[in-house]
């Protein structure tokens, strides 16, 4: 078996269907300008759609146009918002996909840095078990609000975060990055199942959020070793943290605000090892690229577009 | 003379004895000297600390390249027992004089079963779940067992005690972990070329580990011995 293997390389069952990874890693780069948003979706329409196809994320396609995900991804989950079911569904499948692929990302650790010290090892290994009981806890999750796995295209993007050659670069992306975001997320549904009284959804995701602290203590503990008296790779490996933590803003959608679509959980995240110049400085990476409300009006703009080529298309074949 | 019963833990030590002395202690029939020596039980941990750890890797790396979920949650819990088993013997070399940094010292008992593990890591593709499960669960899970059943028998029952209580762990995980695999193959092998490729890939793997010794390298003695 060959060590590092690419995103493209996971393996999935017929239920799932794969999205493009490029649009994400785009948005992060682009100014806060609806017309720059509009013209990268429209480039990438045709890819999108095509993913879509046969997946619960048609509908949506057809509704809202290649912008659908930022109709979702940048409104808070708001119990009685007709819309709040769809949005539960998508990201409860987001984090489904993304726990399958924490699971893969960390035993592909094991197997990849043969050399690496046991210690490192038995970390990974048991975040491969902890990932595997959160794959299972969202399978369970996803029934219970009515999704199923593969319901929706799946975007290896967290994999990608995996791919690194460099141990240290790797847990500084993925246990530091995106069990960092994780963080953030789990925080706010964990909010959302308060609010709605849902009782099975808090306490799961409440046992999952522990495990993530612990994953990013991980990270945290493997970043220093690794960078010990290497001071030039401990900056490649802040780097690539912040990069990461740039492309999973998700457009804004995460930010230091109360009424954001998923707060920055800093109690959390100061728990999980975080130091408060981190915190400041992923403040700081959030406020960059395009605003939530850049975001909301390219969707609205991309909607209106794609409703008249419809009709367009409608209108010539009549 | 009253017969009692000694409340011992294994079955050796549960034998009927004639009380004598104050406090009526019982006999202890379990017999000191066992097969290994100090040095040749670190060896033998060592061996096993091998299996475990390549084990662990290879299963960690499969997991992304296996298409069926339940299959890769399975391994994922297996990846961490088999950590579990290769951290307690690591733990236990030190304490059979192999130094205070041995607890992450492996070691192949020959070349013949650092190639067999080779062997058991080559299948890659999405396609080839049959060959990578039955590698593992249908010939070196099984084997692992024997050895550790037969190394807690054939070890100093009250000297190499410690030995033998973390490889009743490793058995009890073991165990669970063929039962599991077989139940996966037999979803797998839902036709009779299917099957044919589960027992070829038995056989060829069987033959080298036989020809290489096992775990330890000792195969065709200790089955002879035991014989």
């Amino acid at each position: 078996m060959k060590r590092f293997i690419q995103h493209e390389e996971l393996a999935r069952d017929s239920r799932f269907t794969r999205q493009t990874t490029a649009l994400s890693s785009l948005i992060a780069e682009l100014p806060d300008d609806v017309n720059a948003v509009d013209a990268l979706f429209e480039k990438f329409d045709p890819l999108i759609e095509k993913s879509t196809r046969g997946t619960q994320a048609e509908p949506l396609y057809d509704a809202y146009g290649p912008g659908f995900s930022l109709m979702t991804n940048t409104q808070a989950l708001t119990p009685g918002d007709p819309a709040t079911p769809t949005r539960i569904k998508l990201r409860m499948h987001g984090i489904y996909v993304g726990e399958l692929q924490a699971l893969e990302g960390a035993g592909r650790s094991l197997w990849d840095f043969p050399d690496a010290p046991w210690e490192f090892k038995m970390n990974m290994a048991r975040q491969c078990w902890d990932e595997t009981r959160h794959v299972q806890i969202y399978e369970k999750l996803l029934e219970h609000v009515g999704a199923t796995p593969g319901m929706f295209p799946e975007s290896t993007f967290l994999f990608e975060c995996a791919c690194s050659d460099d141990p240290a670069l790797r847990v500084a992306g993925v246990n530091r990055g995106l069990e960092g975001l994780a963080c953030d997320v789990f925080r706010d549904m964990i909010r959302y199942a308060e609010e709605i009284g849902d009782e099975k959804m808090r306490q799961a995701i409440d046992y999952v959020l522990a495990d993530e602290l612990t994953h990013v203590r991980f990270g945290s503990d493997w970043v220093r070793e690794f960078c010990k008296n290497d001071p030039e790779r401990l900056k490649r490996a802040n780097d690539f943290r912040k990069q990461v933590d740039k492309q999973f803003n998700f457009g804004g959608a995460r930010s230091e605000r109360k009424d954001s679509a998923i707060p920055i959980a800093f109690d959390d995240r100061r728990e999980a090892g975080f130091t408060e110049e981190e915190l400041k400085e992923l403040v700081g990476l959030c406020g960059e690229g395009p605003s939530r409300e850049t975001m909301r009006e390219a969707a609205r703009v991309l909607r209106e577009r794609h409703h008249a080529r419809k009709a367009q298309a409608a209108g010539a074949k009549s | 003379m009253s017969e009692r019963m000694y409340p011992g833990y294994g079955r050796d030590e549960r034998t009927t004895f004639s009380p004598y002395g104050a406090f009526e202690v019982p006999g202890d029939l379990r017999e000191l000297v066992g097969r290994y020596d100090v040095e040749s039980m670190a060896r033998r941990v060592r061996n096993f600390r091998y299996a475990e750890e390549w084990t662990m890797m290879i299963l960690g790396g499969w997991i992304a390249t296996i298409p069926e979920v339940p299959v890769k949650t399975g391994l994922g819990k297996i990846v961490w027992d088999c950590a579990l088993s290769a951290d307690a013997f690591g733990k236990r070399l030190p304490e059979l004089r192999c130094g205070r940094k041995a607890v992450d010292a492996s070691e192949a008992a020959n070349d013949g079963f650092a190639k067999l593990v080779n062997a058991l890591s080559e299948p890659e593709t999405p396609d080839l779940s049959i060959e990578k499960i039955a590698g593992v669960f249908d010939v070196l899970k099984p084997h692992l067992l024997a050895v550790y059943e037969r190394t807690m028998r054939e070890t100093d029952q009250i000297s190499d005690a410690p030995t033998i209580e973390l490889l009743e762990d490793a058995v009890r995980r073991t165990r669970k972990h063929i039962a599991w695999g077989d139940e996966v193959l037999e979803r797998l092998c839902d036709t009779d070329g299917k099957r044919e490729r589960r027992r070829r890939r038995i056989a060829t793997l069987r033959a080298q580990l036989e020809a290489c010794g096992g775990v330890t390298g000792t195969l065709a003695d200790e089955l002879g011995r035991a014989h």
